[in-house]
């Protein structure tokens, strides 16, 4: 789009084991600020660096490989079972066949599912929550240092989504990796995070520890606070 | 009726199905290697696009009769004969081939597509692993169309001198010959309904269960 500017001044870092939650409502470029994270946009202005390097004088493919990404929609293949599915990435990368499949096996029983049961199925097969499983063991597969969220559990429901969040804990603690997590549900945020930043119409307006979140002023801040149900807060500030 | 007149009249209804088989055959496998071809660039490519559904768009609607007539007086690729023939029912083909490829692939689900990307699939990649095999009933579905009416198209590929179940209706209606226009447009009609039935199991076993 010419002229307008969707982040401006967005500036965060993410270590091994950490998360960061991009919090912010629709249109506030939480999307932007991840696409730009695996280039499949690219910055006008800034730097963008993982372990050290920037990403501008990496292979754009090379890179995406490298990072796992999980979005809303699943973005399974439809026509690939749920074992091609997961093993895309290692096949991209040229594994071999057998590594492939014991790195699936292992994955979907990592991530809650029966590798016997669904690891031939196609996707139309699956429960949105499966689906979702899916597609962050297909995110895990190449072991990645980082790993992108696109809202991945906005679709499910809630006990689903509450499940999802556990297993996102264990294995972040499992795979000791970073981790950047767009999401507008701000208990989904206080959950998982271990950094907020909360986004206003592309501009950083507040960088805190999920503790310290309760305690902003700032507008957009206030108006997520201002969601949750009376009394919740003070049970959280004791 | 003789029995030596009926065996001539059925040897040439043999040998002239086969030119008909060969006509369809040779400009079909063409028509779906540049309409296939072309349609993926043109995905790829918003400008091409437009250029090319537009220049196959006018070729659909030029009558056949009249585009074998436009064809014949050109240097090299018109004049009598088989070739420029072929070439009338390729540009005829095209556009049933071309457009359903662009309508296919566009037609792959916007976060199938992402993700693909956001995973690192190649241009390459991503074209032969995601968008030709899920465009692949869609494409098929062109192909069908194409080569059904093909067949038909090219029984007028015999008033330029190529052939084909042509030659029996053309003559039969010269001389009044009943017979020998239903010994041409029976086969050409059994012909289509082959291959539409072909075409029709194979888009079945490709579309996805």
């Amino acid at each position: 789009m010419e002229g307008r500017r969707i982040l401006e001044d967005l500036s965060f870092g993410v270590e091994r084991g950490e998360t960061l939650v991009l919090l912010g409502q629709s249109g506030s470029g939480k999307t932007t600020a991840l696409r730009l994270i695996n280039r499949t946009l690219d910055a006008t202005s800034g730097r963008i660096c993982i372990d050290g390097r920037d990403i501008r004088q990496l292979d754009p493919i090379e890179l995406r490989r490298s990072i796992g990404y999980v979005i809303q929609d699943f973005g399974l293949l439809p026509h690939w079972t749920v074992e091609e599915n997961v093993s895309l990435v290692p096949r991209l990368l040229g594994w071999e066949m057998d590594k492939r499949r014991r790195r699936a096996r292992e994955l979907l029983n990592q991530v809650g599912l029966d590798y016997q049961e669904v690891h031939q199925r196609r996707p139309y097969r699956l429960s949105g929550g499966q689906k979702q499983r899916v597609a962050v063991a297909r995110a895990l597969a190449a072991e990645p240092g980082l790993l992108l969220f696109d809202e991945p559990f906005g679709a499910l429901d809630p006990v689903t989504r509450h499940e999802m969040q556990q297993q996102f804990l264990i294995l972040r603690k499992q795979y000791n990796v970073a981790s950047v997590f767009v999401t507008h549900d701000l208990l989904e945020a206080l959950a998982l995070a271990t950094r907020i930043a909360v986004l206003d119409r592309g501009k950083l307006e507040a960088q805190v520890t999920p503790g310290e979140f309760i305690t902003l002023r700032t507008p957009v801040a206030r108006s997520f606070l201002d969601t949750l149900p009376s009394g919740l807060l003070d049970r959280c500030a004791d | 009726m003789d029995a030596t007149v009926l065996r001539t009249l059925l040897n040439q209804v043999l040998s002239l199905t086969i030119e008909h088989i060969v006509l369809v055959a040779v400009s079909c496998g063409s028509a779906v290697v540049i309409g296939v071809a072309v349609g993926i660039a043109s995905t790829r490519h918003a400008g091409m696009r437009r250029i090319s559904v537009a220049v196959a768009s006018v070729l659909q609607t030029i009558p056949s009769l009249a585009l074998f007539g436009f064809l014949l007086p050109i240097p090299l690729i018109g004049g009598i004969g088989r070739h420029t023939a072929i070439l009338c029912l390729i540009l005829y083909s095209l556009l049933p081939i071309l457009r359903n490829t662009i309508v296919g692939i566009a037609g792959v689900e916007r976060p199938v597509r992402e993700a693909a990307i956001a995973m690192g699939m190649t241009d390459r990649q991503l074209l032969r692993m995601v968008e030709l095999p899920l465009a692949a009933p869609t494409i098929l579905a062109g192909i069908r169309i194409a080569l059904v009416t093909n067949i038909g198209t090219a029984v007028i590929a015999a008033i330029i001198g190529a052939g084909g179940l042509g030659v029996l209706i053309f003559r039969g209606v010269a001389s009044v010959n009943t017979l020998e226009i239903m010994a041409g447009a029976i086969p050409a009609a059994v012909l289509a309904l082959i291959a539409d039935a072909g075409m029709s199991l194979l888009e079945r076993r490709m579309a996805r269960p």
